[in-house]
């Protein structure tokens, strides 16, 4: 049996100078920059932190924006807004409560909090989630600032063509490039929220034991995988469409504008449920709390978000249930709609049946769980309506949606994120919110919202549209639209005495004691206020509830008697362990502060606001300073080789400080992150399969090329390539080292040739994009892998450098790893490509 | 515990293999989804929409059969896992050892499988009830 270490108390650990001098070395390497350095700060407190408020600020925006559209809509023909403004005001309100509150309020808590929950001091990246923070930062104060110039998108926050490949103006640039941009934040959180959770788990916390928050975050980091990479490529055909007028949409010249429904729905609807489970999560953390006893049924919890998370996939043509598809399509998109419904509400039985079986504490928290689950209840059920298709056709585009959408989004997100933010408040901050101010806080927004929303059912079932700026008086909408209006802003003031309650100043506040909720999950060990460290020591699990369940549990804690007690060589360290039974594999050195990851943003920032301005010298360069600042990271703060093989870890193991290959974190993160670029991959492949499937003769006979010779040429140059690549890692292995510089050299210059071979199909035929979607879609696949074939070429050279500078060695072999499972897709992709603009002429 | 119960252990719960098989159920599923849906769409957007709709029925009932039979052998093999532990002779899995592990991962695939098979069963409804591409 493994030992659970109780017995094995080094005799340091006894000695109270010992310990402090534990301690003291754990604050300098923890400690957080002061002063303007603060901003340079990585550690997952204060990066989770600052997403957290920014969101909310992006939030607070797009409400009062909120409060605008019920402003103009409070009584008949008003001119409050111009109809032009209305529109920018509305799409930017969804845009933003989508973009820039929900999904990204998703990875700041998770960031937060999720270490803690871990017992981990920070998650294996903390850079990279600096790196996702600046760019959500930036895209988003660059995407809200339009509106201020009078340039917001102004197309709905779906952004549907015709209509924004035929509006002027850069609304719709920014839109699609700024919204790009900041999916690389989600993107980037995704990898390190999966790896988190799969590999930062403290020891003997098998997979069956990690908190209920972990496996939503690991399913929800899966579902971004496949569902924001489809809007990633519709992003980059709708964009080619506006700045090149390359036809993927445009009906005249072989285009369809329900390729675009169909990108942007395959995310949109997933989303859906990308920010109701993480949300959700949260409940099932302060449910058993509050119930004062473990969850009943863990296991069901993990079956329901793990089954919503594949049915979510499933649903997103019941968004297109009028755009008159064959009804047999209509009917399995409802079948699963109705489906999902089943998983859903498993979960919601399992937290009443939580509360039923345990002894229920009345507290804050607890009072917006309640209250979420009741409205999440409503709008599930208007959802279960209107997956059946003739009432949709009905209720489809009127206020009816605009209800549904919010009671599933209030109940299912934004209540429990509320409900959250009051319990993890004390663990963050080390205050108490206040409990008066937050039954206030709740009664006002319970109330405001229902009297907002509720009406909507009406309105909408009375025939108003969604998205009109006004209505004539004889309609019978005025009265629901008044009250809605007075409901709005009652809400807005319960938002605000919550607002108000968080940012108060500390001397009015109660200071909270350690655990103040009586907690079991391990998070509440945590010292407060908190210490810049995280955990004192990283523990050993042996239950789900371990502050409940095992003994002496919080003193052995603070005695540092579990593992890494110390940082003896002043360094940032943290525990990787394996994915399902959590046995030590790494002790990890993470990054510390740095400003690599702003400028890195920064300089990223500059290619896609740039290129919204087409001002496309300024977006080379800035492309060029992002490939030099990513590189000058990478180099200066990777696969470093540490000062000794192995260390003593506590609890008498020791665990190496180099790994390579699939134990590493940073393989998994490449891994993980390709996994996500081959979705978008096959959303192009899906679009090229889509126009075949519409047009009567796809390729149109009038149109000539690629022809099968250079894209078999290209296929065969660039599966060259990938293998040198492959044999490059294997001769290094070996400790050929000469073979392995060769095989590299080798690689370049089959990808060098292969990115020619690719693009001199169409070029030979001179295939024409704008001319048809056909040459456009050849083109655009040309395009995507040419540029991943010349992404891998830097990495084949950065690997050569760095055996040149000694930094890649038979021994210290992590980057080559990398870098060949990068090259593994490519050997995907490339033949894919070449197949598919080669080989499906032939046979169409 | 005997080194061959360990022994038997490490061989059934052996690392890397578990997260896949939970995932299993959903990804037949996800695949039958994808099968009847593009084929039935691919079928009435070639063949018009007041098309006999029986090509599509039979690779809908097809799909479906192979489906649930996939399942059926995935939740076969997994019953024989759930249940009783045969280290310390408990339902347990809230424990913290591979064995626990392996039990408490076969039981939620276990469940993914008869909810997997719910939804595929009422994805292939649609195509009993209609009878032509309109």
């Amino acid at each position: 049996m493994a030992n659970t270490g109780t017995e094995q108390l080094s005799a340091d650990q006894n000695d109270p100078k010992i310990r402090a001098a534990q301690e003291a070395r754990l604050e300098k390497a923890w400690a957080t920059p002061r002063g303007w350095r603060y901003w340079s700060a990585v550690n997952n407190t204060e990066i989770g932190f600052r997403y957290t408020m920014t969101a909310f600020g992006f939030m607070l925006f797009a409400g009062v924006l909120g409060l605008l559209i019920r402003t103009q809509l409070a009584v008949p023909e008003n001119d409050f807004l111009s109809a032009e403004l209305y529109n920018q005001v509305f799409t930017l309100h969804g845009t933003a409560m989508m973009f820039l509150f929900a999904v990204p309020i998703f990875e700041a808590v998770a960031i937060l909090i999720l270490p803690a929950l871990l017992g981990t001091r920070d998650l294996p990246f903390p850079r990279l989630s600096a790196f996702g923070y600046w760019c959500f930062l930036i895209g988003g104060v660059f995407v809200c600032g339009s509106i201020f110039f009078n340039a917001a998108p102004s197309g709905g926050w779906f952004m549907y063509p015709p209509l924004t490949t035929e509006q002027g103006g850069l609304g719709a640039d920014i839109w699609l490039l700024g919204l790009s941009f900041i999916e690389v934040a989600s993107i980037a959180a995704a990898v390190e929220l999966i790896v988190g959770v799969l590999k930062c788990r403290p020891p003997g916390m098998h997979i069956n034991l990690t908190p209920l928050y972990g496996w939503y975050v690991l399913i929800v980091g899966g579902m971004i995988l496949f569902a924001f990479p489809p809007l990633i490529a519709g992003d980059f055909l709708l964009e080619l469409e506006r700045a090149f007028d390359w036809p993927f949409f445009d009906p005249d010249r072989g285009g369809d504008p329900l390729l675009w429904q169909h990108l942007f729905w395959i995310f949109g609807h997933p989303e859906v449920y990308i920010i109701f489970l993480p949300s959700i999560a949260l409940l099932a953390m302060i449910v058993p709390t509050f119930a004062g006893r473990p969850i009943a049924g863990y296991s069901w919890i993990v079956l329901s978000a793990l089954g919503t998370g594949f049915i979510s996939f499933g649903l997103w043509v019941h968004h297109m249930f009028a755009t008159g598809l064959p009804s047999i399509s209509i009917g399995f998109f409802s079948a699963a709609s109705e489906a999902v419904a089943i998983p859903t509400g498993i979960q919601i039985f399992v937290f009443i049946a939580t509360l039923m079986l345990g002894k229920v504490t009345r507290s804050v928290p607890m009072l917006f769980a309640l209250g979420s689950l009741a409205i999440f209840v409503a709008g599930g059920l208007t959802g279960v309506m209107v997956a059946v298709a003739p009432f949709d056709f009905q209720a489809h585009d009127s206020y009816f949606i605009v209800a549904h959408l919010h009671y599933t989004l209030f109940g299912g997100m934004l209540f429990p994120l509320v409900a959250g933010i009051y319990y993890y408040y004390p663990l963050v901050t080390g205050y108490m919110l206040s409990r008066r101010l937050g039954v206030w806080a709740f009664w006002l927004m319970f109330a405001g919202f229902n009297i907002c929303f509720l009406p909507m059912h009406l309105t909408g079932m009375l025939g108003m549209p969604r998205r009109v700026f006004t209505y004539s008086s004889d309609l019978g909408w005025n009265e629901l639209n008044l009250i809605s209006t007075v409901g709005a802003f009652i809400f807005a003031a319960g938002f605000l005495v919550f607002v108000f309650d968080g940012l108060r100043p500390k001397s009015h506040r109660d200071k909270a004691k350690r655990n103040p909720w009586n907690a079991g999950t391990s998070e509440w060990v945590l010292e407060i206020p908190p210490k810049p460290w995280g955990a004192r020591s990283i523990p050993h699990i042996e239950s789900r509830y371990p502050v409940w369940d095992s003994e002496n549990f919080t003193k052995r804690y603070d005695e540092g008697r579990f593992y890494l007690p110390d940082a003896e060589e002043g360094r940032r360290e943290t525990l990787i362990t394996s994915v399902l039974d959590a046995k030590p594999v790494q002790c990890l050195r993470v990054g510390g502060p740095t400003w690599i990851t702003l400028i890195a943003a920064a300089a990223l920032a500059g290619v896609f606001i740039f290129a919204t301005y087409h001002w496309w010298t300024a977006t080379a360069v800035s492309g060029a300073l992002a490939l030099a600042a990513i590189i000058y990271w990478a180099w200066t703060g990777t696969a470093e080789h540490p000062e000794k093989d192995e260390k003593n870890i506590g609890m008498g193991l020791k665990a190496p400080l180099y790994v390579s290959g699939p134990r590493a974190t940073g393989w998994w993160a490449m891994f993980i992150t390709m996994t996500g670029d081959l979705t978008a991959f096959m959303g192009l492949v899906f679009g090229y399969f889509f126009f075949w499937t519409v047009h009567e003769q796809f390729p149109p006979p009038d149109i000539d090329g690629p022809g099968w010779v250079w894209p078999l040429i290209a296929g065969f140059l660039l599966c060259g390539a990938w293998t040198l690549t492959y044999g490059a890692r294997i001769w290094n292995g070996r400790g050929d080292v000469i073979l392995f510089r060769l095989a590299l050299l080798g690689g370049v210059l089959l990808s060098v040739m292969g990115i020619g071979a690719l693009a001199a199909g169409p070029w030979s035929f001179g295939m024409v994009p704008t001319e048809h979607s056909y040459p456009a879609i050849v083109w655009a696949l040309v395009l995507w892998t040419g540029a991943h074939a010349a992404a891998g070429i830097v990495m084949q050279l950065y690997c050569l450098a760095r055996s040149f500078a000694g930094k890649l060695t038979p021994k210290y072999d992590a980057d080559i790893w990398n870098v060949t499972l990068y090259w593994h897709f490519m050997g995907f992709t490339a033949p894919v490509t070449a197949l598919i603009m080669g080989g499906f002429p032939l046979v169409a | 515990m005997s080194d061959n119960v360990e022994k038997e252990v490490e061989h059934e719960t052996g690392e890397g293999t578990d997260l896949w098989r939970v995932i299993l159920a959903p990804v037949i599923w996800a695949v039958h989804f994808l099968v009847c849906y593009i084929a039935a769409a691919v079928y009435c957007e070639k063949a018009g929409r007041m098309a006999d709709l029986l090509p599509a029925q039979l690779i809908v009932g097809a799909a479906t059969l192979a489906a649930l039979g996939g399942i059926a052998f995935i939740f076969h093999s997994l019953w024989k896992v759930r249940g009783v532990s045969t280290v310390n002779d408990n339902y347990n899995y809230a424990g913290s050892t591979p064995e626990e592990r392996h039990r408490f991962l076969s039981h939620v695939a276990l469940m993914l499988c008869v909810l997997s098979s719910v939804a595929i069963v009422y994805a292939a409804l649609p195509a009993v009830f209609l009878d032509i591409c309109r």
